[in-house]
């Protein structure tokens, strides 16, 4: 076996402890960035394609910051900003700051998948006397979920592979430790080698999680 | 039952409707007819605010209805409509697309909003189609069943944008077959169609529009055998009869 993967290996079977509950660490955080990031994404989505001048502009004044300045900058900024008034471990601050990172991007996948809807659908909603209210929530909504999920499901991946980021605030998640273990066993090569297979099996099981749903969507109904 | 004085409708620098008074009596027929351009769509897309005329009165049962200040939902929830592409809701089945505005708009219970289901999709002739989604249908099918479903609020007047003009020259027979048993039902009844046998056979009013303006408005025989309107005669050379 030539040396590079006698290395590789051991780099792997010394670390792949400390790895396994760094890699929770990123999941944990990616999970609470996705449900905070769609959550914002439908409230700004919703904002946006209302018809108040006032909700609008908040909306646009949030996507245009999120998508105008850098996710590290977002992440130190949120972080000094939240714990200067209230307490938060850097793990809260970093998911927080993840998701509302990703509301910004979500909410543009939103706003798309709505207006995407056919008329029709709308005008038909309203002339059975549903109110508009009704109309987005039973008719327009379910069918724009629908054409969000491939987009989504790739703004979920970003989130996952963007998590690293959280590190230059302390959070130990898998790039955290990898940077640490890196110094300390001066093998920085074979072991961000090592944490880049882990985010790699992470996005294929994501990707492979996603497929599935949407295969169960295509199979019931159209 | 649906009466309008001097409506007026205009998008941006174009006025499509230019000052409409119609009266529609409860049980009647009335078609709606015209070229494209001629403002038939929009006049009956007014009359249940899915347009909103900017001048003009429009009154159901004798009510006029205010268009800024009334809750337009409750109205419409009264004059059903069916449109030119069905638009029916394709993430639900047959029977949750008929059974949906009785229970979110009118809070019916379940059963009885499915038991109502059932009948009226029996009435189109669709009682085996009840599960399945609207994609497995053909384009007659998915009419048939727009039309129980505006049914399903019982509406007290029905609108028709078109009902059979995107559909295949075969399939045209089956929709007009329900919308002609529904006539005989006693249903009020506005139709835009350029099935000018339809209009001959089951209207009891034809109504011809050009330019947004009403150019003749009489009874079928009338209308086909009598007009002494140059626009009619013309519409009447080119429409294929």
């Amino acid at each position: 076996m030539p040396d590079i993967l006698i290395t590789l290996s051991e780099v792997f079977m010394r670390t792949y402890e400390g790895f396994l509950k760094a890699a929770l660490v990123t999941l944990k955080i990616t999970a609470i960035a996705i449900v905070l990031g769609t959550v914002f994404g439908i409230i700004f989505a919703l904002m946006k394609i209302s018809r108040s001048k006032i909700l609008q502009t908040i909306a646009n004044l949030y996507i245009t910051l999120i998508r105008g300045t850098p996710l590290i900058v977002q992440i130190m900024f949120l972080y000094y900003g939240i714990t200067s008034i209230v307490v938060l471990s850097n793990f809260w601050a970093g998911a927080i700051a993840l998701g509302v990172h990703n509301g910004a991007y979500i909410a543009e996948v939103f706003r798309g998948a709505i207006q995407g809807v056919d008329r029709g659908q709308r005008e038909a909603s309203l002339a059975l006397g549903m109110n508009r209210t009704q109309a987005m929530r039973r008719i327009i909504f379910p069918q724009a979920l629908r054409s969000a999920i491939p987009p989504l499901g790739n703004q979920f991946i970003i989130t996952l592979k963007d998590s690293s980021l959280v590190y230059v605030i302390g959070v130990t998640e898998l790039f955290g430790l990898a940077n640490r273990e890196a110094a300390a066993s001066f093998l920085p090569f074979e072991t961000f080698l090592v944490v880049g297979m882990y985010y790699l099996v992470l996005v294929l099981i994501f990707t492979g999680l996603l497929k599935l749903y949407e295969n169960r969507l295509n199979v019931d109904g159209s | 039952m649906i009466k309008t004085t001097n409506l007026h409708k205009s998008f941006g620098d174009l006025e499509v409707l230019k000052g409409i008074d119609i009266d529609i009596h409860p049980g009647e027929v009335v078609v709606l007819v015209g070229v494209s351009g001629s403002g038939k769509s929009t006049l009956l897309r007014c009359l249940n605010f899915l347009e909103k005329a900017q001048e003009g009165d429009i009154l159901i049962d004798g009510r006029r209805i205010d268009r800024k200040k009334e809750d337009l939902s409750k109205v419409r929830a009264e004059v059903g409509m069916v449109f030119q592409h069905f638009n029916l809701f394709p993430h639900k089945t047959v029977l949750d697309n008929i059974m949906e505005a009785p229970l979110i708009v009118k809070k019916e219970e379940k059963e009885k909003a499915k038991q109502l289901a059932l009948s009226l999709l029996d009435k189109v002739g669709l009682s085996d189609k009840a599960d399945v989604y609207p994609n497995k249908l053909s384009g007659g099918q998915k009419q048939r069943v727009a039309i129980a479903r505006a049914l399903a609020m019982e509406p007290k007047a029905l609108l028709f944008d078109e009902p059979t003009s995107a559909l295949d020259p075969e399939l045209v027979g089956e929709v007009l077959g329900v919308m002609q048993d529904l006539a005989n039902d006693g249903m009020t009844m506005v139709v835009v169609t350029h099935e000018m046998k339809f209009a001959k056979e089951v209207a009891d009013r034809i109504i011809m529009l050009d330019e947004g303006c009403i150019i003749e408005d009489a009874d079928p025989e009338t209308f086909f055998n009598h007009s002494t309107n140059e626009r009619t005669q013309q519409f009447l050379e080119m429409v294929d009869l």
